[in-house]
């Protein structure tokens, strides 16, 4: 064979050892393994750690939270949606609670084209006058008092079972005095709430509590629809405390629940229009000093000065109670 | 004459030669590549051992996803988890997963189409770190309007993993597309190669990113986060293997359409309450 052919032949192999070589040098560990890939990657990418824990890592130490949450309508929204990842915690620090909820519950909650019709929406500066969403609202069971809207008592059992009340609270459900409420036209499903509340001892009065003690949960209803069914008696007397024009201002942070007049529109909240000055008065007090619990309450309380108090429920005692029926009246 | 037959036969017995040398090296080769191939078949068996949960063999699993667009409310909370939970770099223009609006006024052909990286919406968040969409529709005549989430389809022919040229991104035996992002010499052939635009280049690192459906959450028996997040189950992920997984009842009991079948990546992501729009 020519010497030129040798050389040839001897260089081609050379060139093809060396490519073997450095195919098998620059190619790294794993990389056949499973196929065309670094095998290696794989298990990299699977090692890492999950960043969002799951609401079964949070019920861990929050139970009772999570057994509120779960039993209400955002059981879809997991905790992290709005406290953020939960990796870290407890280890390094608190998780945030969202302050700005009007802006938070408005990512879901804002009316706007394209979102499905059974999603619950509102015009957010309609619906809440510019509150916190928290104000009403219980973010872990936002749903406000769907279960007690609807009281099926029986009225005239009530009433019979009333004689009892009336010493206090006046033969019609109008309070004789000014240190304890009116109930007649109040929202029935309100009076169930507040008398169950007496009755279970989650609300403590010295007068209340040993009368509601022996009720029974039907003549709690019945109690509740006989009140309810009452006639309001719409008239108003000069309020004896504060200053009503004063309240008015203040009264626009409560409209959102007990309406713009003292009216609630929602019948799980209580209507103040033409309620006992001093009876409302003690109310905010004990709210504020933590007496009557209720956490939307104490909430709205806190802030409030004895003369604020006095005034807004000048306003409430001298508003109607009964519902407006053409336009609104003004005191 | 003469001289023509002899350089004739000089170059039949050289090529009779080299034809020899070619069989010869061909036979080597072969025998190689053929151990290598045999390597490899071997070893693609069963790589349970070499995760780092033993009880997960990605041979007992092939993933799916769907997702319902009739439900979606575009809370872009899934954006914000999969920023959260991937480390996605923290602005709007990169991101593996995105939600879609559509929405034709009355009166307009086309619909018109905006996402979180819109300006618009990130002027109503506040900034690049928040996602939520502008109530820009609000008072005009809209015909109809709808969300659309969006993420890697994860196919099953991936345009994506054949043009990589390096083996940087592969599909797994469970019907997942990765990114070796070590392997990465961030060349975006792929980036231009997938026809879904669910690549997208991390300029800080040089590699290629997207959706990996969270592989390291899916491989210890966890949903992804976006799936975890969706507060009204528009995203719906599980084991196409598993008859009762809640992709293999979403598929069953919708009637379901994939993103441009025509392309051919026969993707893995499954729509419902979709329209003609959208691609």
């Amino acid at each position: 064979m020519p010497k030129h052919i040798v050389r040839l032949i001897a260089l081609l192999a050379g060139f093809g050892v060396l490519a073997a070589f450095a195919k098998w040098y620059f190619t790294v560990d794993t990389f056949y393994e499973y196929g065309h890939y670094r095998a290696a990657s794989v298990t990299e990418i699977a090692a890492q750690e999950p960043v969002f824990q799951t609401p079964r890592y949070c019920e861990a130490c929050h139970q009772e939270r999570h057994a509120q949450w779960s039993a209400g309508n955002h059981k879809s929204v997991i905790c992290e949606v709005c406290h953020g990842a939960a990796q870290g915690h407890p280890q390094n620090g608190k998780l945030p609670i969202p302050k700005d909820t009007a802006r938070l519950c408005s990512l879901c909650h804002e009316e706007m084209p394209g979102r499905p019709r059974t999603q619950p929406q509102i015009d957010v500066a309609k619906h809440s006058g510019g509150q916190q969403c928290i104000v009403c609202h219980n973010p872990h069971a936002p749903k406000i008092g769907a279960a007690a809207a609807r009281i099926t008592g029986d009225a005239s059992a009530g009433q019979k079972l009333a004689a009892a009340c009336a010493g206090c609270h006046g033969a019609q459900g109008i309070s004789p005095n000014d240190i304890w409420p009116s109930l007649a036209g109040q929202h029935a499903a309100y009076l169930a709430r507040i008398l169950g509340a007496y009755k279970s001892g989650a609300q403590k009065d010295v007068a209340m509590t040993p009368i509601a003690q022996p009720l029974s949960d039907a003549d709690v209803r019945d109690l509740a629809a006989y009140y309810g069914s009452l006639s309001c008696k719409s008239a108003p007397g000069p309020a004896k405390v504060g200053d009503a024009a004063a309240g008015k201002d203040l009264a626009k942070n409560c409209s959102a629940c007990h309406g713009e007049t003292g009216i609630a529109g929602n019948p799980a909240w209580p209507s103040l229009a033409g309620q006992k000055g001093a009876y409302l008065q003690n109310a905010l007090k004990a709210f504020r000093a933590g007496l009557r619990k209720d956490p939307l309450m104490a909430g709205v309380t806190r802030g409030l000065s004895d003369a604020d108090i006095a005034n807004l429920a000048a306003y409430y005692a001298v508003q109607s109670c009964a519902l407006p029926t053409e336009g609104k009246k003004t005191p | 004459m003469k001289k023509t037959k002899t350089s004739l036969a000089a170059r039949r017995a050289f090529l009779r030669k080299l034809g020899r040398a070619a069989t010869i090296t061909g036979a080597v080769v072969g025998a190689g590549t053929a151990g290598v191939m045999q390597q490899a078949a071997a070893k693609s068996e069963s790589p349970s051992a070499s995760f780092p949960t033993p009880e997960y063999d990605w041979t007992h699993h092939r993933w799916g996803y769907g997702v319902d667009a009739t439900k979606c409310i575009g809370c872009l909370r899934c954006v914000e988890a999969c920023k959260r939970e991937n480390n996605v770099a923290g602005d709007a223009h990169h991101f593996r997963t995105w939600v879609e609006r559509y929405v034709y006024l009355e009166g307009e052909e086309r619909p018109h189409i905006d996402s979180h990286h819109d300006p618009v919406n990130i002027e109503a968040s506040g900034s690049e770190k928040e996602y939520r969409f502008a109530n820009r529709y609000k008072g005009k005549k809209v015909e109809k309007a709808f969300f659309v989430p969006k993420l890697c389809n994860h196919c099953a022919h991936p345009a994506c993993v054949q043009v990589c040229p390096t083996g940087a991104t592969y599909k797994t035996a469970d019907g997942v597309v990765l990114i070796d992002h070590k392997y990465c010499i961030g060349c975006q052939y792929c980036v231009q190669a997938c026809p879904y635009g669910a690549r997208f280049f991390n300029e800080e690192h040089g590699h290629s990113d997207k959706c990996t459906w969270c592989y390291h959450r899916i491989t210890k028996g966890l949903q992804p986060a976006c799936v975890e997040v969706c507060p009204v189950g528009a995203r719906v992920f599980g084991d196409l293997k598993d008859t009762n997984s809640p992709i293999s009842l979403f598929i069953r009991n919708n009637r379901v359409q994939v993103l441009r079948p025509e392309t051919g990546n026969a993707p893995n992501v499954y729509y419902v309450g979709i329209d003609k729009e959208v691609a």
